[in-house]
Order: structure tokens, then C-alpha cells, then sequence
């Protein structure tokens, strides 16, 4: 299954991932759409561009139909692949939350092109976290009043080293919030939300889930609609690594704080609180931390950013515990 | 025997014991083997401080539990006021409510990530290489009894 890496896309494949609509979308391959994400990385596109892209390419979450889901969840997946899915999905529920409250102080200090990007990028996220709040009260039946109340209800299901990348951005962000100018604050914080949380995390929990999801053909509007999810994350992506690569190419200097960033988060990276079972969704842990290896990699290469001898020796220690956001 | 209130003496020495002893066993049982070795490998070679603050203690003053690690135990641990504030590698500020809520159960992962407790002074990177560390010992002390007077007459 473990088939993501490099593949040339057709310009047919790009036109059917970027004009697809909502239902257009359940046809599209997770494979392509990550291979989407990486596609303009090396000459990545402006953020006007990224946010003409995003009016195009918005999507209503509130156009799914979670009740074949419903039934596939309840009726055909076994107990195991549920357990499974939950404990890699739940990081994802959490992380869209964390991800959504964490931008909008980064956007104080970016320029007036890069602030309709992340103004559309704060509305994908709060999309994102309503579709993951809709998928667990619709297909998981957790109950509660309020999105804070289903939060309440899939913490269970995030392991304890969430706290590592998630609460490292919480305290960026307020880091950027009390100095929103300042250029080394904002790098270290988009090493960790673009670099690490989106461009690895993320997109490693789309590829596992996903594909699973693709391989049964179970949970369509969950493929649908998170399949749409990584579509947006590209356009987060490409955002992200422009900025970084733009910071470091203004001031060769910042490579030292996303290296700083990197050894925090790498060594965090190292440990795990609970064994994720993948086999039911048909990956092992030796494929999830090569997938992850892979999504680092090729963001690194593509940005051209170089990582120091002690930093790509951490790379090999990394768990494979996947959230995302 | 009456708990002791939050934020005294009384408190803090508990708060010491309960640190030095680290997490109970069900804690360990629950969580991978990894988890706790770099839990315990933290814990030996830690040799900074935290400056733990209420901002808004019933008294209508601030005040701040320090906490000296050292040797792999807590070589210092008392509650300071605004005459006496020991320099600490991080000092880190919370509401009476959040500590309360913390005291009641509230998850000490959820306290970092909701930022109902922040680092106001000191180097985030490195505070953050200890945070699994730092989130079983706020476990800990929230889980220390303590006395809370109610909010209503404050």
C-alpha cells in the first residue's frame, strides 16, 4: 500500500484534483492529491495565487452525508479497524481545533498578500474541525452540546505526546502574539505548524486513513470530505514553505531557529506514550515512520533547507504517532 | 485531618514529597515503558527551576510556587511572594480557577495546550524538550489535596 513518493501527475490529473467539486472528489486518488501537495514545491506559487485558488476550491462541510458512513462504521468495519482509525483520527480532530485558535496572531505580522492566505487558511481550518466534529457525532455517535463537548469526548483517544507539537505551537503563538514582528518567533512557529504539524503530521494521518478508507470502500464522505482536507492543506503547505524558504533567503541566519525548532520537536518526536495498532488499516509502524521520513524529506529537499548531522540522527528515531491539523 | 490550603506551606511540602516520589504506579501502567525511561531520564539530569504562578490568589495578591530540581529530586520548594522571587529558569503564570479546575481533575496535557498555563519568562524551546516531564509533575501536584476557597468569596 505504501505507494506515496515521487510520481509524475498528468495535466489532466492536476485539472481533475484542483476543479474537482465536492462530489467529484470521492473519485479523486489520496496518492495524487498528495503528490498535488508537492507538485509546485519547488517553485512555489504566490499568495495570491494560493488564495485564488482557495475560492475556487472551498468546499460546504455541511454538503456530506455521513450516513453510508454511519452504517459502514457500525455494520462492516471490525472492532480492531475502529480502534485503529480512532487513535490515529482523534489526533487530527484535536490538532484542526489547535490549528484553527493558533493562526490568526501569526497573520499580525505577515505581509498584506500573505494575510488574505491566512485568512483563508483560518476559515479552511475551522471547516476542517466542524467536518471532524460532524464525523464523530454522525458515524462515531459521541454526544454532546457543543464542538468543545465532542473535543471532551475523543480526548481519550490522544496520546499523552500530543501535548509535544500541539502545546509547543500554543506557546509560539503566544510568543508571536506578544512580539507579532518578530521575524525569529515567526519562524520557529512555522517550522512547527507548516514544516512539522502540516507538512508532515497531517499529511502522514491523510495517507494511512484515507487509503484505508479507499482500499475497503467504506466511509465516502469521510474519504470525501477529508480528501478535500488535503486538497486544502496544499495550498497550507505551499504557504507555509514559501515563507520559510523566503525567511531564510532574506536572512540566511534563520536556518539556526528551524533547526532549533527542529531539535525540540524531533526529540519530542522520539518517544511514544501508547502503541497505535495500524495493521488493521493495513500498514504497519515500520511503513507509518517511512511515510513520515518521506514527508519530511521531501519538504526539506523542496525548500532546500539542510539538516545538521545531529538533527538527521534524530530523524531515525521518530515514532510513529500521527495527528495532524 | 483538614487538607491543607493551596498555596501555603503546609501545601508546598506536600507538593515536594509528592514530586520526589514521582507518578503512582497506575500512571506507569498506563503508558508505554519508552515514555517513562525519558520521564525518568529528565527527571536525573534536571537541574532547572519553575517559578509556578497563581495570579490571582482570594487574597488579592500573586504568588508563585518555586521549584529547585536537582540530583534527580526537588532540592527546593516553597511558595514566594512579591518580596521574595528566587530567580527561575521558567517562570510560568496560571489563574486561581485553572488551578483549581487542575486540582478537580482537569488534564494537565489539555492545561499546556489551552494555554491556561504559559511560560512568561524563559526560554520556550528548551522548556519544551521537558514537557511530557513537566505535564506528569503538574499531574502530580494537582493531584496534591488542597484547600480551595470558593470562588464566591473571593
Amino acid at each position: 500500500m505504501l505507494h506515496e513518493g515521487p510520481r509524475a501527475l498528468s495535466d489532466q490529473q492536476v485539472r481533475q484534483i484542483e476543479g474537482a467539486d465536492l462530489k467529484e472528489v470521492l473519485d479523486v486518488d489520496i496518492d495524487d492529491v498528495i503528490e498535488y501537495v508537492h507538485k509546485d514545491m519547488r517553485s512555489l506559487p504566490d499568495y495570491t495565487t494560493l488564495y485564488r485558488k482557495y475560492l475556487k476550491q472551498r468546499w460546504d462541510v455541511y454538503d456530506l452525508d455521513f450516513s453510508q458512513d454511519r452504517t459502514d462504521w457500525t455494520e462492516k468495519m471490525t472492532d480492531a479497524e475502529r480502534q485503529s482509525f480512532l487513535a490515529i483520527a482523534s489526533g487530527f480532530h484535536h490538532g484542526e481545533r489547535q490549528v484553527e485558535i493558533e493562526l490568526p496572531v501569526f497573520m499580525i505580522g505577515a505581509g498584506e498578500e500573505e494575510k488574505l492566505h491566512i485568512s483563508a487558511q483560518i476559515e479552511d481550518e475551522a471547516r476542517h474541525t466542524v467536518f471532524f466534529d460532524r464525523f464523530y457525532r454522525e458515524v462515531v455517535g459521541l454526544e454532546g452540546d457543543d464542538i468543545m463537548a465532542i473535543l471532551d469526548a475523543s480526548f481519550p483517544w490522544v496520546s499523552e505526546t500530543f501535548v509535544g507539537p500541539f502545546g509547543l505551537l500554543a506557546y509560539q503563538a503566544d510568543e508571536v502574539r506578544k512580539n507579532p514582528y518578530d521575524e525569529r518567533a515567526r519562524v520557529r512557529y512555522g517550522t512547527t505548524y507548516f514544516l512539522w504539524i502540516e507538512g508532515v503530521l497531517a499529511l502522514s494521518v491523510m495517507k494511512v486513513t484515507l487509503s484505508y478508507a479507499r482500499w475497503r470502500g467504506f466511509l465516502p464522505a469521510y474519504y470525501t470530505g477529508f480528501t478535500a482536507t488535503c486538497r486544502d492543506e496544499s495550498r497550507h503547505v505551499q504557504g507555509g514553505m514559501k515563507y520559510l524558504q523566503d525567511a531564510v533567503r532574506k536572512d540566511p541566519t534563520m536556518i539556526k531557529e528551524i533547526h532549533e525548532t527542529l531539535r525540540t520537536i524531533l526529540l519530542l518526536a522520539g518517544v511514544a506514550s501508547r502503541e497505535v495498532i495500524y495493521e488493521p488499516l493495513g500498514w504497519t509502524q515500520d511503513e507509518v515512520r517511512m511515510l513520515m521520513f518521506q514527508q519530511l524529506g521531501r519538504k526539506l529537499n523542496d525548500v532546500g533547507i539542510k539538516l545538521p548531522p545531529d538533527l538527521q540522527a534524530m530523524v531515525g528515531s521518530v515514532q510513529p504517532v500521527l495527528a495532524g491539523g | 485531618m483538614t487538607e491543607p490550603e493551596f498555596f501555603s506551606p503546609e501545601w508546598a511540602a506536600a507538593v515536594r514529597d509528592a514530586l520526589t516520589a514521582g507518578p503512582p504506579e497506575q500512571d506507569r501502567a498506563g503508558k508505554l515503558p519508552m515514555y517513562w525511561d525519558f520521564f525518568d531520564k529528565v527527571k536525573a539530569s534536571y537541574a532547572s527551576s519553575w517559578a509556578l504562578g497563581c495570579r490571582d490568589l482570594p487574597a488579592g495578591n500573586a504568588a508563585s510556587l518555586y521549584v529547585q530540581w536537582g540530583g534527580g529530586t526537588v532540592t527546593g520548594c516553597r511558595v514566594t511572594g512579591p518580596g521574595d522571587q528566587p530567580a527561575a529558569t521558567f517562570v510560568l503564570g496560571m489563574d486561581y480557577a485553572d488551578w483549581q479546575a487542575l486540582h478537580d481533575g482537569y488534564d494537565p496535557q489539555r492545561t499546556v495546550m489551552y494555554r491556561k498555563i504559559l511560560v512568561e519568562h524563559g526560554n520556550i524551546l528548551e522548556f519544551f524538550k521537558s514537557i511530557y516531564f513537566f505535564t506528569e509533575c503538574l499531574a502530580i501536584i494537582g493531584r496534591v489535596p488542597a484547600g480551595f476557597r470558593a470562588l464566591a468569596a473571593r
